[in-house]
């Protein structure tokens, strides 16, 4: 095993060496291979574990890691030899999608039968292609050391696929490993619904990877809903690569967790591909949500648009940091950037970081950033149509979000999406805004 | 200063006396008084930067202004004393002379929910769904409105004729008492003129009043007011009725402008 550097050495990492060391001969091949596992312990013992003064990681809650018990895989902590499998019947399943597979991982591992068909296998292992993950990507590392089950999917044609990652009671101060790859051949199109459920009794940590491929003149939909209970600790961590005139579509929604960190990035890598990137996030009480997402334009004439919607009420933090680099390889590119937060509790907090980097000539970019409170322009509008103050305020909020809401186009996503932020804004739900 | 017409002098349904109002230090309103009656209309006029939109807006309870001293009373009760919502459901309504846009509230929302906190406020039922719906209906024809538009954002996307259609759409639904119209038929074509004026025209009533703020005499083509107020640097500086419009439309306001400085 590796040692990493005294100068590099945390607390923290301490116990993620030792938690695998403990179970690292009982983690399935099938999963991860076993050099590929060995290759991430040694990448984070190099890279050290991310630290508050790191610029990237800022905005995390990495104390939140520490009240985890132990960093090993729930199942393989629940049973000293084999792993045994958890009852998905304790958590309540959203309705089904019609039209759409569900495939369910409960604490990280495959739940229910059915794979979906003539997606490529379900389960099974196969080394994730790719370059290591960079540092301000090093969650991922985790994931690929303590992940005890992996779903590979190959789109041909079109589908539409739902992913369940549910966390049980029964992974309370544990570790939860969702992990995903993703290819989609060349013109093919998939619909896929990622939500992340369960609510833990105790800190429970939910990292999830996912490698994504798009391949040429591919289209890729991904709604991505995290509702996970207060006591998750959730870090995800996403590598997507698109090719020539392929397009990526991300409807991110995050409510849930006590904290919550997705570690991102898009590489726009042919010719005309392009990423569409809309995200809410909503916190309250002490929540903490942080977003990293880093953009590279590699080819030319591709395009990002990238819209992110955050509210901060009471005392919880919301950060949001948009890196877009347009390369020396990629002129006629397209890249906008719309960030806005909004701030309603005393206590609460939101940063945002938009940064533009542009090496080429012959680029529409554009960026803007703004965090504040309500526009009183918009609640006098109101107030003058004798809307009362509380409501206009929830009105606001509800409309605050709506852009990013209403570019979800599957209705039954949108509601639970809708009914999941209006549940972080107990106003809003007060006034009845849902229909 | 008005009377109504018949000679008997019912009590005002707006009264302000000697209006001193500031705006980020500055005097916008010098001492304005203006009596308004039940089933009157009265146009303000004046030049830009006269105060005219600082009246409405002051009246309607909009921050950002300083009241210095002077009074107003809508119904025989202080206006200033009320909060903006609580003038709103009392039956004063300004209709803005740029609505916002407010993408996500939709308009068949905002309007019910304004309608019943009116109703609420008058100690009536709150209408149902339907109810609403066959209200609303009506007007929309008579604003010739696309049904569709109810499930839109507030404003989101629209015209601005459009927007000013809604305003007057909104009035018509929530029947105040007292409507002030400001600049209403800016940056109207003629025939979103005529719309809009008819749909003012129709909540002409005896028991209603209207208070349009307008730069130009051409909206009172449509909408005949009973007196016409010139405002000029902060103060009423001649009222008349509507043959003063087309006197000011001749001679512009320069002259008044520089009666008041004199």
């Amino acid at each position: 095993m590796a040692t990493p550097t005294a100068t590099l050495r945390s607390a923290t990492l301490d116990r993620i060496l030792h938690d695998y060391a403990a179970v690292a001969a009982r983690l399935p091949d099938a999963a991860v291979p076993r050099a590929q596992r060995a290759n991430a312990l040694a990448a984070l013992s190099k890279l050290g574990w991310p630290r508050a003064s790191d610029e990237q990681w800022r905005y995390t809650n990495l104390r939140a890691f520490e009240a985890v018990a132990t960093f090993g895989p729930a199942a393989f902590e629940a049973a000293a030899t084999a792993p045994a499998p958890a009852d998905a019947g304790a958590i309540e399943l959203p309705p089904p999608l019609p039209g759409f597979e569900r495939l369910v991982y409960l604490d990280g591992m495959r739940h229910s039968a059915s794979a979906p068909a003539g997606h490529g296998s379900g389960s099974a292992a196969t080394a994730i292609a790719g370059e290591d993950w960079p540092p301000e990507q090093r969650l991922g590392l985790l994931c690929d050391m303590f992940a005890s089950d992996s779903a590979v999917l190959r789109i041909r044609g079109s589908a539409a696929i739902e992913l369940l990652f549910l966390t049980s009671a029964a992974a309370a101060g544990a570790g939860c490993y969702p992990r995903l790859q993703l290819a989609l051949d060349a013109d093919s199109e998939l619909k896929l619904v990622e939500r992340h459920l369960g609510a833990p009794a105790a800190p429970t940590l939910v990292c999830a990877n996912l490698r994504v491929d798009v391949g040429r003149n591919a289209r890729l939909t991904h709604y991505r809903l995290q509702q996970c209970g207060e006591q998750v600790v959730f870090a995800d961590t996403l590598a997507a690569q698109l090719a020539e005139q392929a397009s990526y579509s991300v409807r991110q929604v995050a409510i849930g967790a006590g904290s919550a960190r997705t570690s991102a990035q898009v590489r726009l890598a042919g010719r005309g591909a392009a990423l569409s990137w809309q995200a809410i996030a909503v916190g309250r009480g002490q929540q903490v949500h942080d977003t990293a997402l880093k953009v590279e334009h590699l080819a030319a004439d591709t395009r990002t648009e990238e819209v992110f919607r955050g509210i901060a009420d009471e005392r919880a933090r919301v950060a949001f940091s948009g890196h877009i680099h347009i390369g020396a390889s990629a002129p006629g590119s397209d890249a906008r950037q719309s960030l806005r937060g909004l701030i309603e509790g005393a206590g609460a907090e939101i940063d945002l970081r938009p940064r533009l980097e542009i090496s080429t000539d012959e680029v529409k970019a554009q960026h803007g950033a703004t965090t504040g409170a309500l526009d009183e322009n918009l609640m006098f509008y109101l107030l003058a149509r004798g809307i009362d103050r509380n409501t206009a305020r929830a009105l606001l909020k509800w409309a605050f979000l709506g852009d990013v809401l209403r570019a979800i186009d599957l209705p039954q996503v949108r509601r639970a999406a809708e009914h999941g932020a209006a549940g972080q804004l107990p106003d809003v739900m007060a006034i009845g805004a849902l229909t | 200063m008005n009377s109504a017409r018949d000679g008997v002098a019912p009590a005002p349904l707006l009264q302000v006396r000697d209006l001193r109002v500031k705006v980020a230090g500055q005097e916008v309103l010098r001492g304005v008084s203006l009596s308004v009656g039940a089933g009157e209309v009265h146009a303000i006029m004046g030049p830009n930067g006269s105060g005219k939109s600082t009246l409405a807006h002051v009246l309607a309870g909009r921050p950002g202004y300083e009241i210095v001293s002077g009074s107003a009373s809508f119904e025989g009760h202080d206006l200033f004393a009320l909060a903006p919502e609580q003038r709103a459901r009392a039956g004063l309504f300004l209709g803005f002379q740029y609505p916002v846009e407010i993408p996500g509230v939709n308009n068949a929302y905002l309007l019910k929910a304004a309608v019943n906190a009116a109703r609420r406020e008058r100690g009536l039922a709150e209408l149902d769904a339907f109810e609403f719906l066959a209200l609303v209906r009506t007007k929309i024809k008579l604003m010739q409105i696309d049904e569709s538009f109810l499930s839109r954002g507030v404003n989101e996307g629209f015209s601005g004729g459009e927007k000013k259609r809604n305003e007057i759409l909104q009035m018509l639904v929530l029947e105040p008492k007292l409507a002030l119209l400001d600049e209403t038929d800016s940056g109207l074509d003629i025939d979103a003129l005529k719309v809009v004026a008819n749909g003012v025209n129709t909540l002409r009533a005896a028991e209603r009043a209207i208070v349009l703020v307008t730069h130009y005499q051409r909206m009172l083509d449509y909408v005949v007011p009973d007196f016409v107020h010139v405002l000029a640097r902060g103060r009423i500086a001649r009222s008349g009725d509507r043959t003063l419009a087309l006197e000011l439309e001749k001679r512009g306001y320069d002259w008044i402008s520089e009666q008041v400085a004199a």
